[in-house]
């Protein structure tokens, strides 16, 4: 039936059945979309949110997935700016990833705050000390970055593509894709940074605070170099789930090895600077302001040492670990293993930035404040994760995404 | 022109690229973003003249001045009057939230007759002449003594109109709720004789031994009470607080003596018993003692040695020795009575053990020590004419020395012990012990008449609903009647048109008596009540109106006998009811009101989490005696009355085996058209879980607490 | 000394906890001067608006030993590390919808211009500020004892008290009307100053010498010799501020006669307290 937009010689399930699978996704789209329109109109009442959840579900969702993003400016600085050509590959499927997870940052953003019309006061009135500013017009200028590099993949879809302008259009860009890919570079960068900066600036909570290098505290590195490092992870991880539930294999191994190794070493790197900044952070920071490591993990019914050990050692020298070693990266159950377990780490380190901060009491007469979100915030927050499929699965039919597909799948 | 595929896609795109372009966009973000600055359903409050006028706060006995800000026509917001003898400027959280009570969702909006179920608006002239019917029909039928009144207070016009409309029409049946007021005056009247009154220099006073009562939380005039427990620290004077929990004035005293509950009465006595046996007494003022002072020196010896009042009160006898040492031994000590607010339910023998502890160091009438006053006679009502009816009526006994007494043979008897009842500016039907038995008793009378301006637990109960001005629509004249040091007459003045369809009280008894004629209406000669006012006080009316007040006296009176005979009879000790292992007593919270008004939005607003959480009461209990019950866990309360589901508080400042309850919670201000869910069905009203205990002698309900159990829920 | 009342004003509070009854008229008085809103339930204090909140503090000791005190707290009105107006609120603000007046110390919220994203809520740690979560509602008719000097904040914005910074307004206007320079005293005080029945609370210009609050607080002009972040430490041994170890410099101090009280107000490693707590200030700037 769409037999015509289909990539020439790939093989797609029938219409029938595409159909039926979006549907079933859209459904759960629709629920999200609900529960955003709850939001609008009725008020951030909707959510389990308080005065001590600010930042709650929401802005982790949106800082994970701008993290697990990441693998998008990773991977395009690697193959257009440090010239890794086999990463061509597998850069079309990270760009559609950074893309969804990047717009998808940005709706949070728009249902997360209290007053969604008046958003844009965020670059009318910026506030050139403020994090969250660095963050907002990074991320949008990124966004738009990441449209322009979709755009080539999407004009190559075989009607379009007959159009010669279109046609065209898409090989010039491509041509000038190295400008864009260093932009992005350039932009994610300081927006990672940023988003890591917005916990590490906060002088008044002891458990975020860092201090670090002129206005930038180390979160603002760790946040960069960390999305740097499992943004790939969560790539291949997609890429792996993408190829079973395909059924076919979309990229060669040798693609796959690569950028997990790079992955491996990234990860290796980070969390030995998280090592030491944790260490450095509970040894000297904390301590000045009379706070022991123990306050923070204590005297509360959920956040105890298991979510330090599980973030940086099982989700980060593991995976780590797994990935640097030939034998281990090369077996593939472990390989899945480390991916699953890098963005599990990379999620929860957010989690730890975002909600654990706002749990910890600060002057000594508080308490802990714990919090379980409201299913108007889950459903916002699966919308994206409901919009990502479907636009991947969209992608994956209509759009020339793996160039190896052919080849692997004769 | 033929239009294809193409040359359409290139319009679309081309206008809408045209529209991007074009100011339009911006145009709208800039729009919406002052829309929802400007949102219709977010009120934007009119400016206009800033003005102040000054009133006198009268939501509770404190009797503060207030100035009350206004822009135009509409008060804004209520603040303490500097320089007002009572209170100088501050204010409580009660008087400030004032503004709140005169657009209360739970307001009697026009008089009310009940139909049924439901109540009907009635107008004023139909309501008063239904009143009126009524009454005559009681009185035809040669029995006026049954028309009964039950007011807050004994003082003020208002009251004495009720007063005197009952006299004039034959009634010696006017009742008074328990009150701080009315226990000062039983005490005078026992120890000091009648028509006398106790007033505590608090301010002066540089020791002050507290049997329980909540200094700084509402007890006496409570800004008034907040000013001398503040000025402590600056006069160095101490205060020694008696009580089984950790109050707030407890925790800002400077010790805190933890005592089992009901048992400051024996503790006072034990204390007296010290001050005798060590000769520490002021033996100018015992010589003042009458009705057996040998006989009581001899009980306290006997009952009331160091070990046995050790053993009764769980105070260790080497404590109870030094404080009487150190309150014998002060220089102005004052002892002061009165649980928590000190309306709540009393002994005579805790009232005058703990006065006779101030009659021993010879206090009485002394700077700092408590005085002896002349009960605050300021209005000269002109003489009643009385109808041989009202002469006959009016020269029976009353049907209960007081509500207690009157409710209970309201209940006992088959035929209507009362025909008409008036209820003013109270709620018994909410703040006595067992509000079941009051409702049952108020449902036996034919006919009940509420001026409540709130459609509170008692108006429901009512069959006409003549609805009363709050105390910022009306005048009134407001004596201070609370244990204070001076006393101080106030008027409170209108700041606003009235709301509502409502009256004075004043208006609404004149309208009455006048619908009543004869000698009744004779008796009310006044136009309106802001003339029966100015005419009543002529005394001191100018400098009322002009300066808003008036300083009766400033001062102790004169030295005066003191009759310790219902001590000297060796009263027993009101013991809890009940067998079951804890007790349970009433909590004191500033933060809410527990008799008359209910607490404003506001003042809910500001109640601990620790106090109320959603919709469910929180008890305070030592963690010992929780014995496996977990903190913000639930149970079941469990005393004779009755039961409640309640979470639990782990309160290190509670007596074990003793288990704390706040007053002022469980409101039901709702029917079908009216409600208040700001303030109503929230937690339990401790009185239903506490039944009415009368101490013989003296009548009254003196049930301080209730034994209790608790069970996982 | 006359150079010194030229200066800037540094409004600020000073409270004394051992004349706190716990009483609650400041929390009123503020929401009543300040227009805030209430609703059926306010016993989820987590989102319930309350400018001024008093905390109830306990010694942690078991009966009979217990001991409490309350503890009012309105926006502390930080004035960030070294003083210079960075508050922990002020700096994260993406939209400057919070703003250092450095002629006043007070730390302002606009409204308006607030778009929700709540980023100085998480950054403070005091719990000063309140989300509007819902739409402000009155009861019929109680809209009209609204004060027209401060507007009723709209859902989706964030709050916090504001020094009753309206009636600093007003006072200006008076003195300039009455061709002053400057304001007296009593002419400018807050509503929870004015409404403590115990008089616990005392406000006014930290940085003039002739107001109670400097007199009582005597703050140290010099940077604290343990923690360059620190200025204005009260040279009052019993004056202390809270979480003043981070740095934060608030404008709220207060004054407790009772040890275990003063060590609450930060956060102190094993030992430390006993090291830290004869520290006050520099002596030579007495």
């Amino acid at each position: 039936m769409d037999s015509a937009l289909i990539p020439k010689g790939a093989k797609r399930c029938s219409f029938p059945k595409f159909t039926i699978g979006i549907a079933i996704v859209s459904a759960v789209l629709l629920w999200g979309v609900y529960a955003m329109f709850l939001c609008w109109f009725k008020g951030l009442n909707q959510t389990n949110m308080n005065d001590y959840y600010g930042f709650a579900l929401w802005i982790w969702a949106d800082l994970a997935v701008i993290a697990v993003g990441g693998g998008a400016f990773f991977t395009g600085l690697l193959r257009y700016i440090l010239k890794v050509d086999e990463l061509k590959n597998i850069i079309n499927f990270a760009v559609i990833i950074g893309f969804i997870c990047y717009s998808s940052a940005l709706l949070i953003l728009a249902i997360d705050i209290g007053q969604p019309l008046r958003g844009w006061f965020i670059f009318w009135h910026a506030n050139v000390h403020s994090m969250l500013t660095e963050v907002a017009f990074c991320l949008s200028a990124y966004f738009a970055v990441l449209t322009i590099e979709f755009i080539p993949n999407i004009l190559e879809n075989r009607q379009v593509n007959k159009v010669p302008f279109f046609h065209h259009l898409a090989h010039n860009m491509h041509g000038v894709m190295a400008v864009f890919a260093a932009t992005g570079a350039f932009l994610s960068f300081f927006h990672q940074g940023s988003l890591g900066g917005v916990a590490g600036v906060l002088f008044g909570r002891p458990f975020a605070v860092r201090e670090g290098l002129l206005i930038w505290p180390w979160t603002f590195f760790l946040f960069t170099w960390s999305a740097a490092a499992f943004g790939p992870c969560f790539t291949l991880l997609i890429t792996k789930i993408t190829e079973v539930i395909t059924g076919k294999k979309l990229v060669k191994d040798n693609v796959v090895y690569l950028l997990a190794k790079i992955s491996g070493w990234m990860i290796i790197t980070y969390i030995t600077a998280k090592i030491i900044d944790t260490i450095y952070w509970a040894m000297v920071t904390a301590p000045s302001l009379g706070f022991t490591l123990s306050h923070f993990y204590t005297d509360n019914s959920f956040y105890g040492y298991w979510i330090l050990v599980t973030e940086i050692i099982i989700c980060g020298v593991v995976p780590g670990l797994i990935l640097i070693m030939k034998s281990t990266r090369e077996n593939p159950t472990l390989r899945i293993i480390a991916f699953v377990l890098g963005t599990i780490g990379i999620c929860l380190n957010r989690w730890v930035m975002v909600l654990q901060i706002m749990a910890v009491p600060v002057m000594s007469f508080d308490t802990w404040a714990l919090y379980i979100p409201s299913w108007q915030e889950v459903a916002t927050t699966i919308l994206p994760v409901a919009y990502g499929i479907i636009l991947i699965a969209i992608a994956y039919r209509y759009l020339p995404v793996f160039p190896q597909e052919k080849e692997l799948n004769r | 022109m033929k239009v294809d595929r193409r040359s359409f896609l290139g319009l679309g795109l081309g206008a809408v690229a045209g529209i991007a372009v074009s100011p339009v966009g911006l145009k709208l973000t800039d729009d919406s973003s002052i829309w929802t600055q400007n949102w219709p359903w977010t009120p934007v409050p009119v400016d206009g003249e800033v003005t102040y006028e000054s009133s006198v706060c009268s939501l509770c006995p404190g009797s503060c001045g207030i100035s009350v800000r206004k822009i135009d026509d509409r008060p804004v917001k209520i603040e303490g009057l500097a320089d007002y003898p009572v209170n100088d400027g501050g204010v409580c959280l009660h008087g400030i939230a004032g503004l709140q009570y005169l657009y209360d969702p739970a307001r009697i909006k026009s008089p009310l007759k009940k139909n049924g179920d439901k109540f009907e608006e009635i107008s004023w002239d139909d309501a008063i002449a239904i009143v009126a019917d009524k009454l005559a029909d009681i009185r035809k039928k040669g029995s006026p003594e049954k028309l009964a009144c039950i007011a807050d207070k004994e003082q003020g016009s208002v009251s004495g109109l009720f007063k005197r409309l009952l006299k004039t029409f034959g009634s010696p049946n006017f009742y008074t709720m328990p009150s701080l007021e009315s226990y000062l005056e039983v005490t005078a009247a026992a120890m000091h004789g009648e028509g006398k009154t106790i007033a505590f220099d608090l301010e002066n006073s540089d020791f002050i031994l507290s049997f329980g009562a909540g200094i700084i939380e509402g007890w006496g005039s409570p800004v008034n009470c907040f000013k001398a427990n503040a000025s402590r620290k600056e006069r160095h004077a101490k205060l020694y607080q008696i009580e089984p929990r950790l109050s707030n004035t407890a925790a800002n005293a400077d010790k805190w003596i933890p005592i089992k509950p009901g048992t400051q009465a024996d503790l006072a006595l034990g204390l007296c018993a010290v001050i005798l046996k060590n000769n520490l007494f002021d033996s100018n003022a015992t010589a003042n003692f009458k009705g057996g002072f040998h006989k009581l020196a001899a009980i306290l010896q006997k009952n009331y040695a160091l070990s046995k009042t050790a053993e009764i009160t769980g105070v260790k006898a080497v404590d109870i020795e030094k404080l009487a040492i150190l309150f014998a031994k002060a220089k102005m000590p004052v002892a002061v009575f009165g649980h928590g607010r000190g309306d709540g339910a009393q002994s005579l023998k805790e009232l005058a053990a703990v006065h006779t502890l101030n009659c021993l160091v010879g206090n009485i009438n002394k700077k700092g020590g408590t005085f002896v006053l002349p009960k605050n006679e300021y209005l000269e009502f002109p003489d009643e004419s009385m109808d041989s009816i009202a002469d006959a009526g009016f020269a029976k006994s009353k049907t209960g020395r007081y509500v207690n007494q009157l409710i209970e043979k309201v209940n006992a008897s088959s035929q209507p012990a009362i025909e008409a009842l008036f209820v003013y500016n109270t709620n018994p039907c909410y703040s006595l012990h067992d509000p079941k038995s009051v409702k049952q008793a108020f449902g036996k009378i034919p006919f009940v008449v509420s001026f409540s301006s709130f459609l509170d637990e008692t108006a429901k109960e009512a069959d006409i609903i003549l609805p009363s001005h709050t105390f910022l629509e009306r005048l009134e004249d407001v004596p201070s009647c609370a244990g204070l040091a001076k006393s101080v007459v106030g008027l409170t003045k209108p700041v606003i048109e009235p709301v509502f369809n409502t009256k004075n009280p004043g208006d609404a008894v004149i309208l009455i008596a006048k619908a009543l004629e004869g000698s009744i209406a004779q008796s009310f000669e006044w136009e309106i009540y802001d003339e029966c006012l100015e005419n009543i006080t002529s005394g001191i009316w100018d400098s009322l109106s002009e300066d808003g007040h008036v300083v009766i006296s400033d001062g102790p009176g004169e030295s005066t006998a003191v009759n310790v005979s219902f001590l000297a009879d060796n009263p027993v000790t009101i013991q809890a009811q009940g067998d079951y292992e804890l007790t349970l007593i009433p909590i004191d919270n500033m933060r809410l009101i527990n008799a008359g008004t209910t607490a404003s939005p506001f003042a809910i607003k500001t109640v601990s989490d620790r106090v109320l959480k959603g919709s469910d009461i929180v008890i305070e209990m030592n963690p010992l005696t929780a014995k496996g019950l977990k903190d913000k866990g639930f149970a079941i309360l469990t005393t004779p009355m009755g039961n409640a589901r309640v979470m639990i508080n782990l309160n290190e400042g509670m007596m074990p085996g003793v288990i704390g309850m706040v007053e002022g919670l469980g409101h039901t201000l709702n029917t079908k058209n009216m409600s208040n869910k700001y303030v109503s069905n929230k937690g339990v009203n401790i009185n239903d879980l506490i039944g009415p205990v009368i101490e013989s002698g003296s009548g009254l309900d003196a049930a301080f607490g209730i034994k209790a159990k608790i069970s996982k829920a | 000394m006359k150079q010194e009342n030229n200066k800037a004003h540094k409004f600020g509070m000073v409270i004394d906890l051992d004349k706190c009854t716990g009483c609650g008229s400041c929390m009123v008085s503020c929401m009543s001067e300040n227009n805030v809103p209430f609703k059926e339930d306010e016993s989820n204090k987590k989102d319930s608006i309350t400018w001024m909140r008093v905390y109830k503090l306990t010694n942690g000791k078991s009966f009979p030993d217990t001991e409490i005190v309350y503890l009012p707290r309105p926006c502390q009105h930080c004035g960030g590390k070294g003083d210079h107006g960075h508050s922990p609120c002020i700096s994260v603000c993406p939209a400057t919808a919070t703003d250092y007046g450095y002629d006043t110390g007070i730390v302002s919220q606009i409204y308006t211009r607030c778009f929700g994203c709540r980023y100085c809520m998480g950054a403070c740690p005091y719990h000063a500020r309140y989300f509007n979560w819902w739409d402000p509602k009155w009861p019929e008719g109680m809209e009209k004892y609204l004060s027209p000097n401060v507007s009723p904040r709209m859902r989706g914005v964030v709050e916090k008290c504001s020094f009753c910074y309206h009636r600093y307004q007003a006072a200006r206007d008076t003195a300039y009307y009455e061709g002053r320079d400057d304001i007296e005293e009593h002419e400018y005080q807050t509503a929870c100053t004015t409404a403590c029945p115990a008089g616990a609370i005392v406000f006014g210009d930290l940085n003039n010498p002739f107001h109670k609050v400097h007199q009582i607080v005597k703050p140290d002009p010099h940077p604290d010799t343990r923690n360059k972040h620190v200025i204005g430490k009260s040279r009052n041994p019993k004056v202390f501020r809270l979480l003043e170890r981070l740095g934060t410099n608030p404008k709220i101090y207060y004054l407790s006669e009772r040890e275990w009280v003063r060590k609450q107000g930060d956060n102190y490693l094993d030992g430390e307290w006993d090291e830290i707590k004869n520290h006050h200030g520099s002596s030579s700037h007495g």
